[in-house]
Order: structure tokens, then C-alpha cells, then sequence
């Protein structure tokens, strides 16, 4: 297998420290950003036929930020 | 979620519920990135009926009377769809014991340990249940001896050894 060039595996590590970072989010923001997600997933999903209903946010709880997180 | 984990707590006090613990997605999420779910899986010490059997009847029941709605698997718990698993054999039984006590934004809940989690999807085999070994084993929230020691005592090991090597890229 060829070696992944330099600069190409410093984007891999980016990735992997973004994640990373994303991973040690409190619970409850890891929470919203799950429920942005369902909202950013539900029309894909219902165009397919597939019906999913994304949380209701606690009374009192901000809105996910517009940033969604990265899913790649 | 919070209002729906202050439910939970409420039927486990009232006795409706045996203990509890989040577990699947939702549980993958406390320890590592944020996923696609779309429901709150829980898993449950759920009291046999008078026959032995196995009901959720009892806890769907209470839940209707407080206007809470079914909806295929789940019931809809102040807007957040549960899913209950009734713990259903000795690694389910050993992982809801185990459970860690947690807190979600003041309300006091579980989560079941990553080791169990993992040993959970490993001994589920599904392809989403392989991803998820990956997100958790990548998240470095995984004790691996705790993991090989609870992976062994449920006759998992073959099939981890077979996994293994493909979830850390």
C-alpha cells in the first residue's frame, strides 16, 4: 500500500483532532447538536419515505447554533 | 431530554420502572461525537408478570395515562422518543448493574459503561452496531482490559479479534 503523502495525513489528523474535540463536548451540547442533526436529516428522510421526528428541545434550552457538526 | 429523564426517574420511583440505564446512540453519544438517532434507547430491569413473561404493557399503560403517545416502537416522552430494551440476557443484566451514574443538565440519570456499550454492539453484529465499536474505541473513553475482561467472560473475544483491526482508522 502506498504511504499517504505528508500533507494529506495532516488533514487526516485535523479531522481526527476536530473530532476529538467534538467528543469531549459537554453531554447536553452533544445532545443539541444531535437534535440539529434530526432536523437537518429529517426532510432527506421523509423525501424517502422514511418518517422520523426530531426532539423537542427542553423549555428554557437555547437552540442548537447554526454550526452543525461534522459528520464526515 | 431532560424532561423526559425526570419521567423516567419518576416511574423508577414509583416502582412502575425497575432500574434504568440510556444505552445505544444516545449512550454512544456521552462518550464520544454526536450521531444521527432519532431515538432514546433504554434499557430496563422490567418485573415478570405473575406468568414469567416479559411486558412493557405495564409501563406503556402509566405512560398513556399521562398523556404520553406510543409511536411504532417508542413512546413519545415530552417530545423525546424511548425506546425500552428490557435487559435480556447476562451481559444486558450485567451492564444496567454496572451502569454509571451520571448527570444530564441537573437531573440525575445512567449511562451504561463504554465497555458494555462495545461489548453490546459486538455481541449484536449489526453493521451500524460495528460503527459504533468504532466511534466509542476511537472516543479513547474505553478501558481495554475492563473491555477484554468483559468480552471474554460473554464469549465475545473471536468475534472482537475479528473486528478489531479496522475499528481505529
Amino acid at each position: 500500500m502506498e504511504p499517504v503523502p505528508p500533507e494529506i495525513a495532516r488533514l487526516f489528523e485535523a479531522s481526527e483532532e476536530r473530532r476529538r474535540k467534538l467528543a469531549a463536548l459537554p453531554w447536553p451540547e452533544k445532545v443539541k447538536m444531535v437534535v440539529r442533526l434530526q432536523q437537518m436529516a429529517a426532510p432527506i428522510l421523509r423525501a424517502r419515505g422514511i418518517h422520523v421526528h426530531p426532539w423537542e428541545l427542553d423549555e428554557g434550552e437555547p437552540p442548537p447554533a447554526d454550526a452543525a457538526p461534522s459528520v464526515g | 431530554m431532560e424532561r423526559a429523564l425526570r419521567v423516567l426517574n419518576d416511574m423508577e420511583h414509583a416502582g412502575v420502572l425497575g432500574r434504568y440505564a440510556i444505552g445505544g446512540a444516545m449512550a454512544a453519544v456521552f462518550y464520544g461525537e454526536a450521531i444521527l438517532t432519532y431515538d432514546l434507547g433504554v434499557f430496563a430491569v422490567i418485573k415478570p408478570t405473575e406468568g414469567g413473561l416479559l411486558s412493557l404493557a405495564p409501563i406503556y399503560a402509566y405512560l398513556r395515562a399521562r398523556g404520553h403517545t406510543e409511536r411504532d416502537e417508542c413512546v413519545m416522552v415530552e417530545g423525546t422518543p424511548v425506546q425500552f430494551v428490557p435487559v435480556y440476557n447476562p451481559l444486558t443484566e450485567e451492564a444496567l448493574a454496572r451502569a454509571r451514574e451520571v448527570d444530564y443538565a441537573g437531573t440525575p440519570t445512567r449511562v451504561l459503561r463504554a465497555e458494555h456499550l462495545v461489548a453490546i454492539a459486538v455481541q449484536t453484529g449489526r453493521s451500524k452496531d460495528r460503527e459504533r465499536c468504532g466511534l466509542l474505541m476511537r472516543g479513547g473513553n474505553v478501558d481495554e482490559a475492563c473491555l477484554r475482561n468483559v468480552l471474554d467472560r460473554h464469549g465475545l473475544l473471536a468475534r472482537w479479534h475479528e473486528w478489531n483491526p479496522s475499528l481505529r482508522r
